[in-house]
């Protein structure tokens, strides 16, 4: 301890470890996931997001939105995700494989937003929502947002649907 | 120094009779000072956005309500990173630096660089904030700053930051104490894992999760390793000196540093249990948490053990420092044992996505770090400015909203997010039931916010105010 190279390098493996075997290794497994079909074939999946639903998402990440809502649905076992109608599987890595920013959330003062697509209003009835939540709903307003923002905002969260079969989530068995 | 003191006027006054500062801590003066009031300033900032969010003002008011920049997810993260970076940061530069000075006897010759690190990460948490609050943010906690901002706080931090690490280079013994330690393990890894996170969550982002896993690996990271060692460094340091008494079982104290150092990078995943992440990655994080038990128990028996014997709680008690540090050192044992008990997957299962982890986290970075700063700021600026605190009763405000409005907030985070998952895990509950039950602990925060607030105004106002008062010579130190 009286060191301080000794405990310069026991400080450094202390932090590489961890990085090397947690994210490297991660990143070693995961990476190389891509698009796939589900049991029957056809169609790939995740399917690219709209150009619309792109720029909802910056909307999505410029107002916070992350804070208060988790887009993950965790297994049976681990809370009552699937069973409030969160999703019809529990999320899996290939869910967020054309993500740019993936945005799990660590917080639920609102719902699950991770099928939020499957369930969603009318885009009218949304973009009134989101403008003016009705009196009792713990939501903020967002009156200040344009047509062409609040828009993009809910092409975006209408795009989010994890409601396809994929070689790990298969809806059929 | 360490007769009992009923009046609550704080110590760490100047030697009786000796006016002068030392050599050591009036070279010290200039970056020390420029810290802390940066610390103090944000502080302040970050507690008046608190009282906003949890009075909910943005939805209320109707100049609010209309404006993007008060909406609760900006508001949220520009209060939490004005927390972390801004006081958190700059209340550890300046005492991990005084720290390390005193402890090395080390004659700061190179102070503005220091003070040139201070200036620059100031300006670069100011433009990260600006942003957030314009809506340029990552929507990744504690990165949240658009991704120019990293490298000027990597640099600033290496000028700010890294000089303990030269004070434990040049210390006149060999002889090393625990508080060094972990002081020179917090300023070494910091710069470490912020680059590497920045790389693989903002610059080069990982594939899909992968960036999920890397930014719970930098958080947990970021919390013990900063927090957590620079606030056991203090612990270590005032409780004995204070005392005047050797710690219990102080023959432990390398197996607590090696062990919190080698378990807490890899307890990121605990984070995310149940999420989209391989098994294997959650179960590690699982398991790293409860290992953590090994380190905090160790500090228990050093700390508690200590207090616990020849009256050490009362005299805690009487002394500011040592009132605050005693509490911030409950607060970090509290903190390890709940986290190493409900990162399980059973627990977990119930307190995810609830306030529960909000309250796990205050208890390191609030009710242990940030009281441990304000124990080390009675002690250390009467010797700094030479100059008495000017109000006792401030120091009680300060003390008592303080730890009011914490406990307050902690058990509404604890308890109120545990009654949160066990409504959520009952499919049958509806959501607005869930959170309509919520309501009263919401009504809790609120109070502590404004309480917690007082508590820092008391702080500021005396802290500003010995500041401006002082008249300590800074070139002409006394020799130790």
């Amino acid at each position: 301890m009286k060191n301080l190279n000794t405990l310069l390098a026991g400080v450094f493996l202390a932090v590489a470890l961890p990085f090397g075997a947690l994210v490297l290794s991660g990143q070693s497994q995961l990476g190389g996931l891509g698009r796939a079909a589900g049991e029957d074939g056809g169609a790939l999946f995740p399917s690219r997001e709209p150009g619309q639903a792109i720029q909802g998402r910056a909307v999505y990440v410029s107002l916070g939105c992350v804070s208060c809502h988790t887009q993950q649905v965790r297994p049976a076992g681990q809370g009552s995700d699937i069973a409030r109608g969160y999703g019809v599987h529990p999320s899996v890595a290939r869910d967020y494989v054309l993500q740019p920013q993936v945005l799990l959330g660590q917080r639920r003062v609102g719902p699950d937003l991770a099928n939020y697509g499957a369930r969603a209003k009318s885009d009218a009835e949304l973009a009134a929502f989101l403008a003016a939540p009705a009196a009792g709903v713990n939501h903020p307003p967002y009156a200040f947002l344009t047509a062409e923002r609040s828009a993009a905002l809910v092409a975006y969260l209408k795009s989010l649907r994890q409601d396809y079969s994929s070689p790990e989530a298969k809806l059929k068995q | 120094m360490t007769q009992d003191n009923r009046s609550g006027r704080p110590q760490g006054r100047p030697p009786e009779g000796d006016g002068r500062i030392s050599r050591v801590e009036a070279s010290l003066r200039g970056p020390f000072l420029l810290f802390f009031v940066s610390a103090v300033v944000w502080l302040l900032a970050a507690s008046v956005l608190g009282v906003i969010a949890a009075l909910d003002l943005g939805s209320m008011v109707g100049v609010l309500r209309d404006c993007a920049w008060f909406t609760p997810g900006r508001i949220a993260t520009a209060q939490q990173d004005l927390f972390i970076y801004g006081w958190g940061f700059n209340a550890f530069f300046a005492l991990n630096l005084w720290l390390l000075a005193q402890l090395g006897r080390f004659e700061f010759r190179n102070g503005w660089l220091a003070q040139l690190g201070g200036v620059a990460w100031n300006l670069a948490l100011t433009y990260g904030v600006a942003r957030v609050f314009a809506g340029d943010m990552t929507g990744y906690r504690l990165l949240d700053f658009p991704r120019e901002v990293g490298p000027v706080l990597a640099v600033a931090f290496l000028l700010a930051g890294f000089w303990p690490i030269v004070a434990f280079a040049r210390r006149p013994t060999g002889h090393t104490f625990a508080s060094q330690w972990f002081v020179v393990g917090a300023s070494f890894a910091f710069p470490l894992i912020y680059l590497l996170a920045q790389l693989l969550v903002l610059w080069q982002p990982a594939s899909g999760v992968v960036q999920a896993i890397a930014h719970s690996w930098f958080v947990a990271n970021l919390l013990q390793l900063w927090f957590g060692a620079s606030a056991l460094a203090a612990i270590y340091y005032f409780l004995p000196k204070v005392l005047e008494r050797t710690l219990t079982g102080y023959y432990l104290a390398p197996v607590a540093f090696w062990t919190f150092f080698l378990f807490a990078g890899w307890t990121g995943p605990a984070a995310l249990v149940g999420s989209p992440v391989p098994l294997w990655l959650q179960s590690t994080g699982v398991v790293a948490a409860a290992m953590m038990l090994i380190p905090v128990i160790i500090v228990a028996i050093n700390v508690h053990g200590t207090l616990s014997s020849q009256g050490g709680w009362a005299r805690a008690w009487n002394d500011t420092t040592l009132r605050f540090v005693s509490f911030g050192a409950v607060a970090f044992t509290l903190g390890g044992l709940l986290a190493g008990v409900f990162a399980f997957r059973s627990t977990s299962a119930v307190v995810r996505f609830t306030s529960f982890a909000t309250g796990l986290e205050q208890l390191l970075v609030y009710g242990c770090a940030t009281m441990v700063v304000f124990g080390a700021s009675y002690f250390i600026l009467p010797r700094l400015t030479g100059a008495l605190w000017p109000s006792a009763k401030l120091v009680h405000v300060h003390f008592w909203a303080t730890a009011l409005g914490f406990l307050a907030a902690v058990v509404a985070w604890l308890v109120g997010g545990w009654q949160n998952g066990q409504l959520l895990a009952n499919p049958a509950v509806a959501y607005a039931d869930v959170l309509r039950a919520g309501s009263a602990w919401c009504l809790v925060l609120k109070i502590s916010a404004v309480l917690v607030l007082v508590g820092h105004v008391a702080f500021a106002l005396n802290a500003f105010g010995m500041i401006l008062k002082s008249s300590a010579p800074a070139e002409s130190g006394r020799h130790d």
